[in-house]
């Protein structure tokens, strides 16, 4: 009893001691070719099997989760032990079962779990790779099938299959390194063979930077430099917990204009994606959500827990991983508008990605990091690499005023995002 | 099984309790439960990783599955791997003060709630507190015959606040997490301590960008230590070529009288009794007065490499062994604080963190301070505030002109290869030449 009938019994005696219990279970496979010094040195093969139990009685919620399909009773008892702690809140419910009417689909019915083809993808990486005179360091190949299922005493139950396809390559010349990944739930979107070729591109033309001064200069960030940032500072800002918890900078500033007016940013779960779905991870039906319409603030995401609390509605906007609670998130998340100047014709300075943008302060959106990979960008072209500096800013301040969006549009994680120009920011040289 | 050389399988069962209180509101309290195992086999060439969930370990039916199984993943390697011999054996587990077991979960939520309400002084707009614990019982067996178990046990917190006035957003955190028992009384001093941080930036200044001299706190100066030279020094990079470490043993990279140790005998929250394939663990001194003596290794990379020894494998549960880091620091040298504050004349004092990066190949970091204060003809003057530190590995370390004697160890968790690892780090005060110092301020 590891399937559906275990989970149809926790669901029953669950309810005889709380007023709702809600199981999430996941089950997946995933094999993964890693290269070590060129060649593929090792391969590796997943099984991963969880339940997350979350009971709730006169408004207080109560978790545990088991990896371990025997102790589910334990796990059971524990979540409801886990209850009786928490502060009770306004709860008005789990969801009802819906007629969802969109489709989502992250899962592809070729892709095969298999590590010959794991390992195939590796030669291609890396052939890809030998087109530049670099050493490969390291990186690989990853395919994964996973099976999501929410349950819960109101009668909901949705079960979905994911599928992932992944690969990395890192890559060095002398002291100059390159690093370039992809991930799709498609395998035939991955082409190992030209990200291998990229980032050992990356490497071999970072070489011979020369210096920069410290000063104000115009930045083109890449999707890559720019997905970083963004989800660092961005992200947790939309989130209606930190909305109402009074740690979001976005706070009371709906209807107003947050950002410059070409750009848009909106959640789109029915669009093809890593983690695209029909319904959220609490069983709420999910839907398009805009959060910046042309510049101007709209809305925030929020979960159930939080939508209760507040006098807010669920968004379907409820994510977790495997065994976890359930908290606000995103499920493709893109960052658009209209594209009406080339960001990389007039000379610039092009950063490919960021170190450190996980110190970045969430709060306040002031960061300072290293770059990796910037070049002198001109008419469109990489034409001479700097050697490195420091890039400092802040995000809301810099999206106040874009000077354009590039037609690179790229998946970076679950942001979709183009490269953005920034007008007279601020690098620090060496 | 002609094709498997050595074959080992480490099993991880254990609960982890978190309690997160955010605003007063107690969000969550509870114990979840996991059951893990990697079985890794060495083929004719390189590595088979399986991971499972609930692996009977004592079957010697399953186990043999297993490993025929990890030996087909094995089997489509390419790359020539060799195991050095390393001496086995485990150290005893430091006894607990107060077992975190015998106190229920009402007490600990109560306790947590303290620390956070004292974060909450007048300014705070939001505090948040979150307690971790862990109870891993470890077992392990190999091919050789080496067989070890062991419990671990981790008890620590993290309270946040953030204050706020006319738009602008500060933050205040602390953090104490330990190996030897219950972690959570008397620690409400934490929590008012990073009330009033947030409460305080408030009104510091953007420090201006540039080179500055700099001195480091300790905690600052132990990621530092973690990110400039730790990760550097990792064998696997190493052997990769990925760090620019590589090649230099006996070379000087530091000033002299600097020495860097990473140690997984000593009590702090990256001790661990016996590493992560069996073998004994010892300090490894990666840089005795100013030159690269060694690498941090595990037995693998020992073979490919030299310069060092084994006992640096580490994994988080579920996932396979790789070289990490325990609990690394820079060894106390001889200035006083004010001695260093006074040598800096005009500087940044830096002080806490918010974490670090580095691209071991490049050679080159960055790490950001929670907040710093300036130094003006050698007096601490007005603070500053969201103010990053970024430098070369290779130059860096001849750029340190005092040590202090004064180290401390920090508390906290490392990511790698998408595993995260319960770590320390630490050093005395340090005072550093042509600082590269990143600020918003004009």
């Amino acid at each position: 009893m590891i399937g559906e009938d275990l989970i149809d019994r926790i669901l029953r005696d669950g309810e005889k001691l709380a007023d709702e219990v809600e199981v999430f279970y996941a089950r997946g496979q995933s094999v993964s070719a890693d290269i070590k010094k060129g060649i593929l040195g090792s391969a590796e093969e997943s099984e991963a099997w969880s339940i997350a139990i979350r009971t709730i009685k006169d408004g207080r919620i109560g978790f545990s989760s088991t990896s371990d399909p025997d102790r589910w009773r334990e796990c059971l008892q524990a979540a409801l032990a886990s209850g009786r702690l928490a502060t009770p809140q306004q709860w008005g419910g789990l969801p009802k079962p819906a007629d969802l009417v969109s489709t989502a689909s992250s899962s592809d019915p070729n892709l095969v779990v298999s590590v010959e083809d794991a390992a195939g993808m590796v030669d291609d990486l890396l052939s890809g790779a030998a087109e530049h005179p670099v050493e490969v360091v390291g990186g690989g190949a990853n395919l994964a099938r996973s099976y999501l299922m929410v349950a819960n005493t109101s009668g909901t139950l949705y079960g979905m299959d994911r599928t992932v396809a992944a690969v990395s390559l890192e890559a060095i010349r002398e002291q100059s390194t390159g690093y370039e990944f992809d991930a799709s739930p498609f395998r035939a979107e991955i082409d190992p063979g030209s990200v291998g070729e990229q980032a050992a591109s990356l490497a071999a033309r970072s070489v011979g930077g020369s210096d920069i001064k410290t000063g104000r200069y115009d930045v083109v960030l890449s999707p890559v430099a720019a997905a970083s940032l963004i989800g660092q500072v961005l992200l947790p800002a939309l989130s209606g917990r930190n909305v109402k918890a009074g740690r979001s900078f976005l706070a009371d500033k709906i209807g107003e204009p947050v950002f410059d007016e070409h750009l848009s940013v909106y959640d789109d779960p029915f669009a093809p994606g890593l983690s695209s779905t029909a319904w959220d991870a609490e069983g709420t039906p999910t839907r398009r959500l805009v959060f910046v319409d042309q510049g101007v603030l709209q809305q925030f995401a929020y979960d159930l827990k939080t939508g209760y609390r507040y006098g807010e509605k669920s968004t379907g906007s409820a994510v977790r991983s495997e065994g976890d609670l359930p908290g606000i998130g995103f499920h493709n998340l893109f960052v658009d508008g209209p594209r009406t100047k080339e960001p990389g014709d007039e000379r610039a300075v092009w950063i490919h990605d960021v170190v450190g943008a996980h110190t970045a302060n969430p709060f306040s959106g002031d960061f300072s990091v290293e770059i990796s990979n910037p070049f002198w960008i001109e008419g469109g072209d990489l034409v001479e690499p700097i050697r490195t500096a420091m890039f400092a800013g802040n995000v809301f301040e810099m999206l106040r005023e874009i000077g354009g969006l590039g037609k690179d549009t790229r998946r970076v994680g679950r942001l979709t995002i183009p490269s953005i120009r920034l007008n007279n920011q601020q690098i620090i040289g060496k | 099984m002609v094709d498997v050389r050595y074959y080992d399988i480490r099993c991880v069962r254990g609960e982890t309790t978190v309690i997160d209180i955010d605003n007063g509101v107690v969000e969550s309290a509870g114990t979840s439960f996991f059951d893990k195992a990697v079985i890794r086999v060495l083929g004719p060439k390189g590595w088979g990783f399986l991971t499972r969930d609930h692996v009977e370990i004592d079957s010697k039916r399953e186990l043999n599955a297993l490993v025929e199984e990890a030996a087909r993943l094995a089997a489509v390697t390419a790359d020539e791997i060799d195991l050095a011999d390393a001496p086995r054996g485990a150290l005893p587990v430091p006894p607990l003060g107060e077992d975190p077991r015998d106190i229920d979960l009402e007490e600990k939520t109560r306790l947590l709630a303290g620390i956070e309400d004292a974060a909450r002084v007048p300014g705070v707009v939001n505090t948040r507190a979150r307690y971790t614990e862990g109870i891993d019982s470890v077992r392990f067996l190999d091919s050789s015959g080496n067989e070890y178990s062991y419990e671990s046990v981790r008890s620590g917190f993290s309270v946040i606040a953030v204050a706020s006035r006319n738009g602008v957003m500060q933050m205040g955190s602390e953090r104490d997490h330990v190996i030897t028992g219950f972690n959570l009384r008397g620690k409400q001093d934490l929590g008012r301590k990073a009330g009033e941080i947030a409460v305080s930036l408030l009104d510091a200044k953007l420090p201006k960008g540039g080179t500055h001299r700099a001195v480091l706190d300790p905690e600052l100066a132990g990621v530092f230590t973690h990110e400039a030279v730790g990760h550097a020094s990792e064998g696997d990079l190493i052997r990769e070529g990925a760090s620019v470490l590589g090649g230099r043993i006996g070379e000087r990279i530091g000033c002299e009288g600097l020495v860097i140790v990473d140690d997984p005998t000593l009590h702090e929250f990256g001790f661990m009794p016996v590493d992560a394939e069996g073998v004994a663990v010892r300090r490894t001194e990666i840089i005795r007065d100013g030159i690269l003596t060694s690498y941090l290794h595990n037995r693998e990379t020992l073979a490919a490499v030299g310069n060092g020894i084994a006992g640096h494998a580490r994994a988080e549960h579920g996932a396979p062994p790789i070289v990490r880091m325990s609990n690394t620091f820079i060894e106390n040298g001889d200035a006083t604080y004010d001695e260093i504050i006074s040598e800096c004349m005009d500087g940044i004092l830096l002080i806490g963190s918010r974490g670090g990066q580095v691209d071991p190949g490049r050679g080159v970091f960055q790490f950001n301070a929670e907040y710093g204060y300036l130094i003006e003809g050698g007096e601490k003057t007005d603070m500053v505030r969201d103010v990053s530190l970024s430098g070369e590995i290779l130059s860096t370390l001849h750029n340190i002109a005092l040590i202090g004697n004064d180290r401390r160890m920090s508390p906290g968790y490392c990511g790698k290869g998408g595993q995260s690892v319960p770590v320390s780090d630490g050093a005395p005060h340090l005072l550093l030449e042509n600082a590269v110092i990143g600020g918003r301020g004009e």
